[in-house]
């Protein structure tokens, strides 16, 4: 019996709804676990789905699934096996999400399927509702598992909601505020002047206004002058050979320690960065703010934190300027918008970061289209798509997502426009999970990479 | 910066492509605008009604506007698509009555298209039925009596009680116990099972609203309304520190930024804007930050039937909503001429709570004869 079904069961019964002062389920005072429930609820308060009977619609959830995809480490990194959510309902429309986390791809997969009980049998038009039953309903309300299966689960449902009404998401959510499309940026990497020098050309030549580059080097709490010299030099070298009209980021990528992030954005203001992103360490924003309070360098973090909730201390204290989820950790493009619309009302812009799968990047194109504070919308990938191209045509019949002129191009089909063929999916078996690559300082001590 | 101008890949141009403007059957082909007016308690609103080049009609209410407002907005919202509410509430931003009318408008009308209730639009329903708060008429016990009595049979449980004024001459211990004794007073008229909102309208200064919050806080009101019209920092921090009194805000903001400064302030307990000033989308945007901080929201309303339902359907679409505020009119005329302008719309309830409709859009029909016979200027 499913737990929705045993709840209705026991509220037949008159086990949840006891006449108020009555205790509930069990008749001793002294229960086992302090979480069981010691409610008093009204007798006419129906639980669950069937409260909505009458105003919700006549669709609903028959089936839900999740598939692994496991690609080649020329395309994809091993530590993410793509996971796809496909939602089918009792009227033949179905809609895909995904919820993709890095090293943790079979906990993602089975955290989608324990949210089964709650989804099947539900209205996928409740979009809300269900993102709250899952998150609420989860009592965690968090942590990157449940928010990566609740972000495949969500985008599915916005999927199937915008087919239904035969609109993209995006015009859904008040879009597009720029029909054009939505400007993104590409992963690069360049050592040496002649290379920064190249990429400028190329970077041009395709139409791109803008990329990113990581530091060159592992980072410790405190650092010496000679690796914070470095990596100052590299970014001044890019800005060199860039030129001054190329937009380009940095990500730290949570490397240094808010003292040794502070003194490297003192060095490279004038380098005029589109943004510098995770300078430290995204959990203490207490920490965070002593390190950017000396810098104009815009500020970006976000991309490992979860829900809106998860971002209401940063734009309270006033620490970042851009904020960079990632719409299928978040909670899907529920939570994506909720993150922007908060973002807004402080000024702050929204950079999604993106570096999983084909439905995600897709799927955060919708909610950027649709956000007054958008920047730029990061997909992980170089100038040149390569192998990307094949299993984007083979998986959804179009090839990997380029700029074009600068942007992404809007989807302009029903739902999230995207539909994946599960012929293919089975020429890409799911090969199990490998672990988020690790890095080690000199002295074998754990680094942040 | 000078780029390469470039098309689209082949397999791509099906998929991915900047939406088509023109001839799309839900851009908008037709704008009308009421300037309304209610004959005896003088309550005005703003009616808009959009027609698309498809040929669907929706309405919106806002609250009062000039007619070089309606005229302006007008210009913005026509040959525009009804899904671009970005665009309309960046553009009407400068006159938020008539933000709050187009965009509801446009809503209705994508709604009704599309066949589903403004609620399921917006990704309800979260909830089956919306609890109603009636916002009485009348500063006296007396005086909001054939208010109350209007509201109670209406099915609503749930008030709003204007607290006196205070006379220069009035010390005040004597005021905190006037207002003590209307908040008993009303409290014996509508019976044990009443809950109270005790509005301050904004009148108050921030001491005598912290003495106030503090003399009341054990009598539990769900909240206090509006305290006082010093909406800084400085002075909210008197009421909030002295007292656990709920405290609610918002009625004449129109920024969401100014939401935000009292959410992470800590000043506000439960925000309120007005319906009549924001559109139901950026209100979702008003919530969400609420949402963050784990405080509800209860839009304030005091204009027509047509935003009380607007209200509605947003409460059913928002986990944190609690409550969609109507005014309740003392005056049988006023009542009578609300009715005939939504004939198949009932602003009641049963036990407190409003039953959501599963119909497109808003729900009902807008009679707009009434509107022409009640509106001061049609434009």
């Amino acid at each position: 019996m499913k737990r929705r079904e045993l709840l209705t069961a026991l509220a037949g019964a008159g086990a949840l709804s006891a006449a108020p002062g009555r205790r509930l389920g069990n008749a001793s005072p002294l229960h086992d676990c302090g979480c069981a429930p010691q409610i008093v609820t009204a007798k006419d308060k129906p639980p669950g789905a069937a409260a909505f009977r009458d105003v919700g619609s006549k669709l609903r959830i028959t089936n839900m699934r999740v598939f692994g995809v496991t690609l080649d480490e020329r395309i994809a990194q091993a530590d993410r096996p793509y996971v796809f959510v496909k939602i089918e309902t009792n009227e033949g429309v179905t809609g895909w999400g995904e919820a993709t986390l890095e090293g943790k791809a079979s906990a993602a997969m089975a955290c989608v399927m324990d949210l089964k009980d709650l989804i099947i049998g539900s209205d996928p038009m409740q979009v809300e509702h269900l993102y709250q039953v899952m998150y609420i309903g989860s009592f965690y309300r968090g942590g990157p598992v449940l928010g990566s299966a609740i972000s495949g689960i969500d985008q599915a449902l916005w999927d199937i909601r915008g087919k239904v009404m035969n609109m993209p998401v995006y015009e859904m959510l008040g879009g597009p505020i720029d029909p054009r499309g939505v400007r993104g940026y590409y992963h690069a990497d360049a050592w040496t002047l002649a290379e920064a020098r190249e990429l400028r050309d190329k970077t041009k030549a395709a139409g791109v206004t803008a990329l990113k580059f990581q530091l060159p080097d592992l980072l410790e709490c405190v650092e010496t002058n000679a690796k914070i010299r470095r990596a100052v030099r590299h970014m001044e070298m890019l800005r060199e050979g860039l030129g001054a009209d190329l937009d380009f980021a940095v990500d730290f990528h949570a490397r240094p320690s808010p003292t040794v992030a502070a003194i490297i954005l003192r060095e490279i203001e004038p380098l005029h960065l589109l943004f510098a992103e995770e300078i430290c360490p995204p959990e203490n924003a207490r920490a965070m703010a002593r390190a950017v309070r000396h810098s104009t360098t815009p500020i970006a973090t976000g991309e490992r934190l979860i829900a809106s909730y998860g971002y209401t201390e940063l734009i309270d204290m006033g620490v970042i300027d851009i904020l960079q989820p990632d719409i299928a950790h978040v909670g899907g493009v529920t939570a994506l918008w909720k993150v922007s619309a908060t973002a807004e009302a402080s000024g702050i812009r929204m950079a999604p970061h993106a570096c999983e799968g084909p439905i995600g990047g897709i799927a955060s194109l919708h909610v950027d289209a649709a956000g007054p504070n958008f920047l730029a919308q990061e997909i992980c990938g170089f100038v040149d798509a390569g192998e990307k191209n094949r299993v984007w045509e083979d998986l959804m019949g179009f090839p990997a997502m380029r700029m074009v002129n600068g942007r992404y191009p809007l989807p302009t089909r029903p739902g999230l426009g995207v539909d994946i063929s599960e012929a293919a999916l089975k020429r890409y078996p799911f090969q199990g999970t490998r672990p988020f690559v690790m890095a080690f300082h000199e002295d074998g001590a754990v680094a942040s990479l | 910066m000078r780029t390469n101008s470039r098309k689209l890949p082949g397999a791509w141009s099906a998929v991915f492509a900047p939406p088509a403007a023109e001839d799309h059957p839900l851009k908008i082909a037709e704008f009308r605008a009421w300037r309304v007016k209610e004959p005896v308690s003088s309550r005005r609103y703003t009616v808009v009604r959009l027609r698309s080049q498809g040929g669907i009609s929706g309405y919106g209410e806002g609250g009062p506007a000039l007619a070089g407002e309606i005229v302006a907005a007008r210009a913005a919202a026509m040959d525009r698509r009804a899904t671009e509410s970005e665009f309309i509430r960046s553009a009407l931003r400068r006159t938020p009555a008539l933000e709050a009318a187009v965009n509801n408008a446009m809503l209705d009308l994508v709604s009704r298209a599309k066949d589903v209730p403004i609620y399921r639009y917006l990704g309800g329903p979260v909830r089956y039925k919306a609890r109603l708060l009636g916002h009485l008429e009348g500063s006296t016990a007396a005086e909001s009596t054939p208010s109350l009595e209007r509201a109670k049979r209406q099915g609503i449980q749930s008030f709003t009680m204007a607290a006196p004024l205070r006379d220069a001459m009035i010390p005040l211990r004597a005021y905190v116990d006037l207002v003590r004794k209307r908040f008993a007073d009303m409290q014996a008229l509508a019976g044990p099972s009443a809950e109270w909102v005790l509005d301050g309208a904004g009148a108050m200064t921030p001491g005598d609203a912290a003495s106030v919050a503090v003399a009341l806080e054990r009598s539990h009101p769900i909240w206090f309304d509006e305290p006082t019209g010093v909406i800084t920092q400085d002075a909210l921090a008197k009421i909030v520190d002295e007292s656990v009194m709920p405290i609610g805000l918002g009625r004449n903001i129109t920024d969401i930024a100014s939401f935000q400064s009292l959410l992470a302030s800590g000043s506000v307990n439960i925000v309120r804007p007005d319906l009549g000033l924001n559109s139901l989308m950026k209100l979702k945007r008003v919530a969400t930050l609420a949402e963050t901080h784990y405080v509800g929201i209860a839009p304030f309303h005091n204009g027509g039937p047509i935003g009380s339902m607007a209200g509605i359907h947003l409460n059913a679409s928002l986990i944190h909503a609690y409550a969609q505020q109507i005014p309740v009119p003392a005056s049988d005329r006023d009542a009578a001429m609300r009715a005939e302008i939504t004939p198949g719309l009932k602003e009641s309830g049963d036990k407190g709570f409003f039953a959501l409709v599963n119909r497109p859009g808003l729900g009902f029909e807008v009679n707009e004869k009434a509107l022409d016979a009640w509106s001061e200027e049609r434009i």
